[in-house]
C-alpha cells in the first residue's frame, strides 16, 4: 500500500511542478509601450537591469530608463502616437503606461530626472488629459493636447 | 604720510565712490533683467497648428501656460514669461531635431459581412505598403470594426477577421518584418454614430496607424 501511496504522491507533486512551469512559461511576455525611432550619437535603454544601446527598433517598456550621452539624441513613439524625443545628456524614466482605450484605462507618467525633452502628445492626451504626467525634481508638468519642451538643468 | 597709507586712502575714496554710483544706480534705474531659466516647460504649438495648455504643479507654485513660446519655471514660482525663437534652439534645437515622424494613419472600407475590401481600399493598401517602407523602423497597428448589424459577438469576430485579413496581405505585399499589432474594436468604437442594427458602409473599416 506504502509504495503506490508515494507514487501517487511524487505524480501528484510533478503534476503540480509541471502546472506551474506551463503556467509561468505561458505568462505572456510583457508588451512593448512604445520603439525607439531616431538616434544620434550613444544613447541607451535600460530595462529591467538590461541595458542595451539604442537602435531604431528597439522596444521600450514600462519602467524603462532612456539616457543619451553628452553629444547624443534620441526619439520615441510611443503605442497611442505621442512621441518623445531627447537631447544630450538627458534621462528619463517610464513610469507608467496604460493604452486600452476600449476600456477607458489611459495612463501616461514618465520621469524626467535631465536633459531636454520635446513632447508631442498622442491619443491618451487627447482621451483623458488628465493622464498625462512628466515628473521634474522641482514640478510635474501637465498636458492638454500639445507640444511642449522642458529641461532640467541637473542639481549640482 | 607713507606710500602704504596713500595706497589705503585713494582705494577707499574708490571703493565709496563706486559704493555711491551702485546705490544711485539701483534708485534710477530698473532691476537688471533675470538671468536665463535653468529648469523650465514651454508651450509650442501642436504640429496640426492648434495650441494647447500646459500646467506646471511646482514646490513654489502653478502656472498655466496657453500661448505658443510660453515658458514656466517648473518650481513653478513665477509668472509665465515670453521665450525667444533663439533661447528655443539653443536649449532644444537637438532633441527638436530627433522628433521621430508623425504617425500616419489610413481606412479601409469593406463590403457588406465579410473580408472583402472595397475597390477604392484594395488600391490603397499598396500605398500603405509604401508609406511605410519610407520609415526607418514601422511598429503598426491594424484595428477591425464593424457597424452595428447583427449581434455584438459576431461582430467582434468579423471585425477581427477583417483585421487579420488586412495584415496577412500587408505582410504579402511588403511588410513581412513590421511589428504588426492585430485587434478588434468590434461594433464598440463608430466612426458613425448609429443605432443598433444599422448597416453603416462608413463603420465597416479597418484603421491602420504607422508610427
Amino acid at each position: 500500500m506504502k509504495i503506490p501511496h508515494h507514487k501517487a504522491l511524487h505524480a501528484l507533486l510533478a503534476g503540480i511542478l509541471a502546472f506551474m512551469a506551463t503556467s509561468a512559461s505561458a505568462q505572456t511576455p510583457p508588451t512593448p509601450v512604445g520603439y525607439v525611432k531616431t538616434v544620434t550619437g550613444q544613447a541607451w535603454v535600460t530595462t529591467a537591469g538590461q541595458r542595451l544601446p539604442a537602435a531604431p527598433g528597439t522596444a521600450i517598456m514600462i519602467g524603462s530608463q532612456l539616457k543619451t550621452q553628452a553629444d547624443a539624441t534620441l526619439g520615441v513613439t510611443f503605442k497611442d502616437n505621442t512621441l518623445m524625443s531627447f537631447g544630450p545628456d538627458t534621462e528619463l524614466t517610464v513610469d507608467e503606461y496604460l493604452y486600452e482605450p476600449a476600456q477607458g484605462l489611459l495612463k501616461l507618467g514618465t520621469n524626467l530626472v535631465k536633459g531636454s525633452l520635446n513632447y508631442v502628445s498622442g491619443v491618451i492626451a487627447k482621451l483623458k488629459p488628465d493622464a498625462v504626467a512628466v515628473k521634474t525634481p522641482t514640478g510635474i508638468i501637465g498636458v492638454r493636447g500639445t507640444q511642449f519642451v522642458a529641461r532640467v538643468e541637473e542639481v549640482k | 604720510m607713507n606710500i602704504a597709507h596713500v595706497v589705503t586712502s585713494r582705494m577707499f575714496q574708490l571703493t565709496m565712490a563706486t559704493a555711491v554710483v551702485v546705490l544711485l544706480g539701483a534708485c534710477a534705474s530698473p532691476p537688471p533683467p533675470a538671468p536665463p531659466p535653468q529648469s523650465y516647460v514651454a508651450l509650442l504649438p501642436s504640429p496640426d497648428g492648434s495650441i494647447g495648455k500646459v500646467v506646471v504643479q511646482g514646490q513654489r507654485g502653478e502656472q498655466f501656460l496657453t500661448l505658443a513660446q510660453q515658458g514656466a519655471l517648473l518650481d513653478g514660482s513665477q509668472p509665465p514669461f515670453a521665450v525667444s525663437t533663439a533661447q528655443l534652439e539653443r536649449d532644444f534645437g537637438a532633441a527638436m531635431k530627433a522628433r521621430p515622424a508623425l504617425p500616419e494613419q489610413f481606412l479601409l472600407y469593406f463590403e457588406q459581412g465579410g473580408a472583402q475590401l472595397t475597390a477604392e481600399s484594395q488600391r490603397l493598401l499598396a500605398r500603405i505598403v509604401e508609406r511605410a517602407q519610407t520609415r526607418l523602423s514601422v511598429d503598426m497597428s491594424v484595428i477591425g470594426h464593424s457597424d452595428t448589424q447583427g449581434a455584438a459577438n459576431a461582430n467582434e469576430a468579423l471585425a477581427l477577421k477583417r483585421a487579420t485579413a488586412i495584415a496577412e496581405q500587408l505582410r504579402d505585399l511588403g511588410l513581412k518584418n513590421a511589428v504588426m499589432v492585430v485587434e478588434s474594436h468590434g461594433e464598440r468604437n463608430l466612426l458613425v454614430p448609429t443605432p443598433d442594427d444599422t448597416a453603416e458602409p462608413r463603420n465597416r473599416r479597418v484603421e491602420i496607424t504607422l508610427r
